[in-house]
């Protein structure tokens, strides 16, 4: 699965379409041999990062979620492109950045031309 | 539903009068009558994940609501009228209980035993088994464990006051695994860091204060059992609690 093998997902923004993006995550790292623990981390981090996206009740939106393989870890990017226009700037509280943090390898939240994005990391470890 | 002629006469005839006179009784009875339909309509949407006992009463409901807005001077069957109703009452259902109970059974049961198989997958490795091997051992696919992995997590409701699951050692509830403010520990702190301080003061001072905080004597007993006058007890403590004030707030 290289970058070419690129998975694409885009979702209504709310929560309960949250877990077709935590299924597809943890369905691909299922493939790349994930473990049971690396895969609820990944769920975690998934949900963290949309819900700093999307709010604990939903925006009126999509969002775009792309997943692919980079060497020996899952990449997951999400865009949040809203109808009720840019908002505040995304931010994630502290608890979120340490539980990130726990989580997954890598992390960050910006905003980019359409709307906020996130993009999480998550290494393969050497079973 | 089949229904005889005088049957369906004798119903039209009840919704008549009930259209007029709202009398509870004659409500009951055409909903009593009705209710087969409701279990019929239940019935088609069986197998989704919902015991058939909580759709039946679902439908039921549904069946309530329609018994009410029927309005038999329309001249349209009471079935034909209610089955939207009860269907629309069950489709809500399924949409408002959302992903909590849509969860398939199978599904909900593969959850239950997951932990089991993970736990001891885990003791058997050494490490965190990977989802294929979970789904070998478990004997299901690997998209139903993560299907099951997924019934889990999201979008059910707990009670603070349920027991807890099997495995906590007393059951006991989330409520009463909440933590709170122990008010003895800044007694403690307050102790400890006094305790310093008390022991840096001259002897006869310390004495009194024991004397005072410790046995609780009054300030005239002190000065009794010390032979001084009590104003001079008053005088010590005072200048004590002073002393120990001032460098309690130096540190």
């Amino acid at each position: 699965m290289s970058k070419e093998a690129e998975v694409r997902l885009s979702i209504p923004a709310s929560p309960e379409f949250l877990r077709l993006a935590r299924l597809a995550a943890a369905g691909l790292a299922s493939r790349m041999g994930f473990t049971y623990d690396e895969v609820e981390d990944l769920r975690i981090a998934i949900d963290e990062l949309c819900f700093s996206l999307v709010g604990n009740t939903g925006r009126p939106g999509t969002i775009v979620l792309r997943y692919w393989m980079q060497d020996d870890a899952l990449v997951v990017e999400g865009a949040g492109q809203f109808e009720d226009g840019m908002g505040t700037s995304p931010a994630l509280s502290p608890l979120s950045q340490q539980i990130l943090t726990a989580v997954v390898d890598e992390h960050e939240l910006t905003i980019g031309k359409d709307g906020p994005e996130f993009r999480l990391l998550k290494r393969h470890s050497a079973a | 539903m089949s229904m005889s002629e005088d049957e369906r006469d004798e119903l039209r005839r009840t919704f008549e009068a009930y259209a007029e006179s709202r009398d509870p009784a004659l409500r009951d009875e055409l909903v009593t009558a009705h209710l087969g339909l409701a279990e019929y309509l239940a019935r088609r949407f069986a197998n989704r994940g919902e015991p058939l006992d909580d759709l039946v009463q679902v439908a039921s409901v549904g069946l309530l609501k329609a018994v009410d807005r029927f309005d038999p001077d329309r001249g349209l069957e009471f079935s034909t009228y209610a089955t939207p109703t009860i269907v629309g009452e069950l489709k809500r259902h399924f949409r408002d209980k959302g992903w909590a109970v849509r969860v398939p059974r199978r599904v909900q049961e593969l959850h239950l035993r997951l932990s089991n198989v993970v736990s001891t997958l885990s003791q058997d490795l050494g490490r965190s088994p990977t989802i294929g091997e979970i789904a070998e051992r478990a004997g299901a696919s690997e998209e139903e464990v993560l299907e099951a992995m997924e019934a889990g997590r999201a979008y059910r409701f707990a009670s603070l006051d349920a027991p807890g699951s099997a495995g906590d050692e007393e059951n006991q509830s989330l409520a009463s695994q909440l933590g709170q403010d122990d008010p003895l520990m800044a007694g403690i702190e307050h102790r400890v860091a006094l305790s310093p301080l008390i022991a840096a003061l001259p002897r006869r001072e310390q004495l009194i204060l024991h004397l005072r905080f410790f046995e609780g004597l009054t300030q005239s007993e002190i000065a009794g059992r010390l032979g001084i006058s009590q104003m001079h007890v008053s005088r010590l403590l005072a200048r004590s609690l002073a002393k120990l004030r001032g460098s309690a707030d130096d540190s």
